[in-house]
């Protein structure tokens, strides 16, 4: 459905030292710099799959999906969507697709929202019974009468995301892209569009590529995650598979009678593990231990603390998705 | 063809609707137009009591000349009016995303998104100009005058949309190209005139690197004294397609170029 082979960007910038003998100079003789967005990322995704792609900010999330719509035209490599190359044929190719970039609308700003509808029917050439359908499915899962006949201007940002939505939907696309649906959405707005895209995943058996910093996105709509860091891809999988590798890592969490018996544990050199396999940190009385459970059982861990100091409250935890990938941004850890 | 026409009414209507919620905005623009257009035929009329002919031009052909020039320029600017926020900023914030994520051509749809009624008070001047020349003047009428005329202005309004597409599509590389196509239409202001009052140098600039004065003084010259229709009117019509065939090819190179935005 969707195959990306060794896809690269890069944006040429130009460095201005400041004042205006920089302007001068830069005007002459420009000091280039090569900004490589995008540096070989491969992958492809299947139909009806509802792909993830997360990643720090600047990692080159937005200039892949850009790509992939045919906004940008890559430096080098492949992408084909549905046996077509986006910027081969452009009019024909954006037909089967939807996008939603959050951070902007792609909807005419005085335009009512019942009006803008009609107007997308036109250019897509959308079949009147085809449209009442769809209007009303999409009516019902995104909510969208309470503002159906207001300007877009006038609508709340949760609204308009709601709106650009639909609007990305109108025309059934095989595929639908989604750059930070759910940026600065409160939570019950973020539930309606999640449980939206879920729905046109299910029913349409839509294809989703969406980017999100809400990891509870990823969570809750994909199996699957590439996640990107300074344009290279540094994992591509199952998050249950992100899960599991880094599952074993757990945290123990306690508070010291004494802070200064803090001094009475080392745990490295009484498990003989690695800095990577124990980590310790402390604030003050509190004392946080990152653990390897496959190097250490928990067991240990425990009866090795009781036995040398006293503690008011204790607690081991699972390292979460979010844990897991803050530290990998980190570089704490390598995939 | 049928749904381009369909689209751009639909886009019309819509323009109209808002008007109406913005009367003042369209009346001040309106009146600011027609007034500015107004100082300049005053000025004329100064010159012309001074001097009572210019390298033989009388009044009445001089005023036929610029209500001409002021047709295609306000029928551009009725129709085409966003090609300049393409070069002042819609490219540069990186806003041109949206003309290339839905399935029609995005100059059409950067074209059709915005209908500038200002134009109305260029388009009013003009008419009126012809209306109040055009009995002083014997020019003279053939079967053929009426759609060479048509001729003519669909040709002129050709040249300067065609100039525009390009300076806004230069955007693409520099991010930002407004100064550019403020700069073309400074040159514009001399077609309004016979360019036989012009130095060679500027002569040649408005007929053959930018061909402005074949929107307003060569077709005028034609209908003005039947002379020479294929240079005056052929030249209108082949500037045009020229220009066009070298707007498209501009426009999507440009297209490809486009760099968007951070975001
Ligand atoms: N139009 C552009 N011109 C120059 N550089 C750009 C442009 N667009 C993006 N970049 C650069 O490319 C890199 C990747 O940007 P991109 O917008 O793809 O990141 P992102 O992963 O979407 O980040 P975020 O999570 O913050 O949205 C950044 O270093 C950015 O500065
Ligand atoms: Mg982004």
């Amino acid at each position: 459905m969707i195959y990306v082979k060794d896809l690269k960007k890069e944006f040429k910038k130009t460095i201005k030292e400041p004042g205006l003998k920089g302007s001068i100079k830069a005007l002459f003789k420009p000091d280039k710099e090569i900004i490589k967005a995008v540096d070989g990322i491969s992958f492809s995704v299947e139909k009806g799959e509802m792909l993830g792609f997360i990643g720090p900010n600047g990692a080159g999330k937005s200039t892949v999906i850009k790509m992939l719509t045919g906004i940008l035209t890559p430096t080098s490599g492949i992408c084909r969507i549905n046996g077509q190359i986006p910027q081969e044929n452009r009019k024909k190719y954006v037909k089967e697709i939807g996008v939603v970039f959050g951070q902007r609308t792609q909807l005419w700003w005085d335009l009512a929202l019942r009006e803008t509808y009609a107007v997308l029917k036109e250019i897509y050439e959308v079949p009147d019974d085809m449209y009442k359908k769809r209007m009303t499915f999409l009516n019902e899962v995104l909510e969208l009468d309470s503002f159906i006949t207001s300007p877009v201007r006038t609508l709340s940002l949760g609204q308009r995301m709601r709106a650009d939505i639909a609007a990305s939907l109108l025309h059934s696309p095989k595929v639908l892209f989604l750059d930070e649906p759910t940026i600065g959405l409160d939570v019950v707005v973020k539930d309606n569009i999640r449980n939206a895209i879920k729905k046109i995943n299910e029913e349409d058996g839509t294809t989703v590529i969406l980017t999100t910093h809400d990891l509870s996105d990823i969570e809750l709509l994909c199996e699957r995650i590439v996640m990107i860091d300074k344009g290279k891809k540094v994992f591509d999988g199952e998050i249950s598979e992100l899960k599991h590798n880094f599952g074993q890592m757990r945290t123990l969490r306690f508070e010291l009678q004494k802070a200064a018996d803090i001094d009475l544990l080392d745990y490295q050199k009484k498990f003989s593990a690695t800095q990577d396999d124990i980590e310790i940190e402390s604030d003050g009385a509190l004392i946080s231990v990152r653990f390897n459970s496959d190097a250490v059982s928990v067991e240990d861990m425990l009866s090795y603390t009781l036995s040398q100091v006293h503690v008011k409250d204790i607690n081991v935890t699972d390292a979460d998705i979010e844990d897991i990938i803050r530290r990998i941004y980190r570089r704490e850890v390598s995939v | 063809m049928k749904r381009v026409l369909k689209l751009h009414s639909i886009f019309i209507a819509q323009y109209l609707k808002r008007l109406m919620e913005y009367k003042v905005d369209f009346l001040i623009g309106a009146t600011g137009i027609l007034l500015s257009q107004f100082f300049q035929i005053v000025f004329i009329g100064i010159i012309f009591s001074q001097i009572p002919a210019l390298q033989g031009w009388s009044y009445y052909e001089i005023l036929f000349i610029y209500g001409f020039s002021l047709i295609p320029k306000g029928i551009d600017h009725l129709f085409f009016d966003n090609l300049w926020m393409v070069g002042y900023q819609i490219v540069r914030k990186g806003d041109f995303d949206k003309y290339l994520t839905r399935p029609i051509n995005s100059l059409f749809y950067v074209i059709v998104e915005k209908f500038c009624v200002d134009a109305l008070g260029e388009l009013v001047m003009g008419i009126a100009l012809l209306c109040v020349s055009i009995p002083h003047l014997s020019m003279p009428f053939y079967w053929y005058t009426i759609p060479l005329v048509l001729v003519a202005l669909v040709f002129s309004t050709m040249i300067y949309t065609a100039l525009k597409t390009v300076t806004a599509a230069i955007s693409f590389w520099t991010k930002a190209s407004g100064h550019i196509t403020h700069m073309l239409y400074m040159t514009n202001d001399f077609s309004k005139y016979p360019v036989t009052i012009y130095n060679n140098f500027v002569r040649t600039f408005i007929t053959y690197i930018i061909p402005f004065a074949f929107t307003a003084y060569y077709p005028a010259c034609f209908f003005l004294t039947g002379e020479n229709p294929l240079f005056n009117i052929g030249g209108t019509v082949i500037a045009g397609v020229v220009l066009l065939a070298i707007a498209l090819f501009v426009w999507n190179k440009g297209v490809s170029a486009y760099e968007s935005a951070g975001s």
